[in-house]
């Protein structure tokens, strides 16, 4: 025998009913063209997706092949300079040196990575280029720079230990072992480059290892600074002096997510 | 956890590394060397034993405690004259460099292979400081013509 009297099912059916006018006066009608006439507060712009950025083996060899393209640049800029004359002469001779091997290194590291199906990348790399090498040059180039010579010096030497660091780092992201013997085959001559720079900014053998300076107590420039290969952001300190004998000091990081050469990254025109 | 092919090729590079030094051991006993130099070569050796200890704590228990006796026996004769005591530990950094390389060809885990890879660029910076005290080629200090040992 049902519980409801006859009250109480009337009120049930039109709250019912008042629920379905309700829930269809909120919903789309058909036939009904939508005129915009519903007003809205402030501007709702369209928005368009990201592209999806994977990190991939590719993009990380794209990434390598674009540092190289600095350093090929760096060394472009530091003989169209003219600093390296006197003593500093053989500079030039290095420089020529490590630009054909970075050119090795472009071709070697867009080679594995057309292999693995992605076009190869070269030109430099535009935030490493805007963030660091730019900034640095405009220190070295001032009219007031008394160590302009030694200042491209050490900023070539950034460079390569970048190049070493980021080849090391790479490593550890590369699924396939043996791109990551390529990487490191690299990175090791990158090393090379920079020990040898090292010892032209900080010659002698008791400079060879880790030092500081008396006054400053900042490390000074080594060319085999720690036991295990660093990957910690270097610094490169350059420019005119101030009066307390420190120089102006940038911060250099590998490549992260947002300098990676990623596949819809192309060189600018 | 190592699979056991990582474990022989890491067990192989502390080999290596253990044999390497004791070949720079041997070299800083030589009378030769002025003070600068032997703290040069101190500071090298040192680095050997950082990597075959970071090696053994990788291994742990399947870690090696043997160095290479054919391997120094061969370089021990030729760091008895004075004049090759440069070129000798060149070469033995460049054998490490290539050896190592060419274990990362088939290292399956990225840490392991990580760890072999920061060995490799200050191997990497001796060997060009090494070739520095023996001529002015850059060359030399640069290109790697050694053939890498294998484990077998």
């Amino acid at each position: 025998m049902s519980t409801f009297t006859r009250r109480e099912l009337l009120r049930l059916s039109g709250v019912t009913l008042a629920s379905g006018l309700v829930l269809a006066a909120c919903g789309k009608q058909a036939g009904v063209v939508d005129d915009n006439a519903i007003t809205i507060l402030g501007q709702s712009p369209v928005t368009t997706p990201l592209t999806d950025a994977e990190v991939t083996d590719a993009v990380l060899l794209r990434t390598a092949a674009s540092l190289e393209y600095n350093a090929i640049e760096t060394y472009a800029t530091a003989l169209d300079l003219g600093v390296f004359t006197g003593d500093l002469r053989k500079v030039a001779e290095i420089a020529k040196r490590f630009s054909a091997d970075h050119s090795e290194h472009a071709d070697a590291v867009n080679s594995l990575a057309v292999k693995l199906g992605a076009k190869e990348y070269r030109c430099g790399n535009t935030r490493i280029s805007e963030s660091y090498i730019l900034p640095a040059l405009k220190l070295i180039t001032a009219d007031d720079n008394p160590n302009q010579a030694m200042d491209t010096v050490a900023l070539a030497h950034a460079v390569e230990n970048l190049a070493a660091q980021t080849y090391q780092g790479v490593v550890a992201l590369l699924t396939d072992p043996m791109l990551r013997a390529d990487a490191i085959r690299i990175g090791q001559q990158e090393a090379r480059h920079a020990a040898i720079l090292a010892q032209i900014l900080n010659p002698g053998l008791k400079n060879i290892g880790p030092t500081s300076d008396a006054k400053t107590g900042k490390p000074n420039i080594a060319a085999v600074p720690s036991a295990f290969g660093s990957l910690a952001n270097i610094q490169l300190s350059i420019g005119k002096p101030k009066p307390d004998g420190t120089r102006t000091t940038l911060i250099l990081e590998t490549p992260s997510l947002n300098s990676l050469v990623y596949d819809f990254v192309a060189c600018k025109a | 956890m190592l699979s056991p092919s990582d474990i022989k090729l890491l067990a192989f590079a502390q080999t290596l590394e253990l044999t390497t030094r004791d070949i720079y051991a041997a070299a800083v006993s030589r009378r030769s060397l002025s003070d600068d130099e032997s703290a040069l070569l101190e500071q090298f050796h040192a680095h050997h034993v950082a990597y075959q200890q970071a090696l053994n704590g990788l291994l742990s228990k399947n870690a090696t405690n043997k160095r290479d006796d054919a391997i120094y026996a061969s370089f021990s004769a030729k760091l008895s004259e004075a004049q090759n005591i440069w070129i000798a530990l060149l070469e033995i950094e460049n054998i490490m460099i290539a050896s190592h390389t060419k274990a990362i060809e088939t290292i399956e885990s990225a840490k392991a292979a990580a760890l072999v890879a920061s060995i490799i660029t200050v191997e990497a910076r001796h060997a060009a400081i090494l070739a520095s005290q023996t001529t002015t080629n850059i060359s030399t200090a640069l290109d790697n013509n050694t053939s890498a040992l294998v484990a077998s």
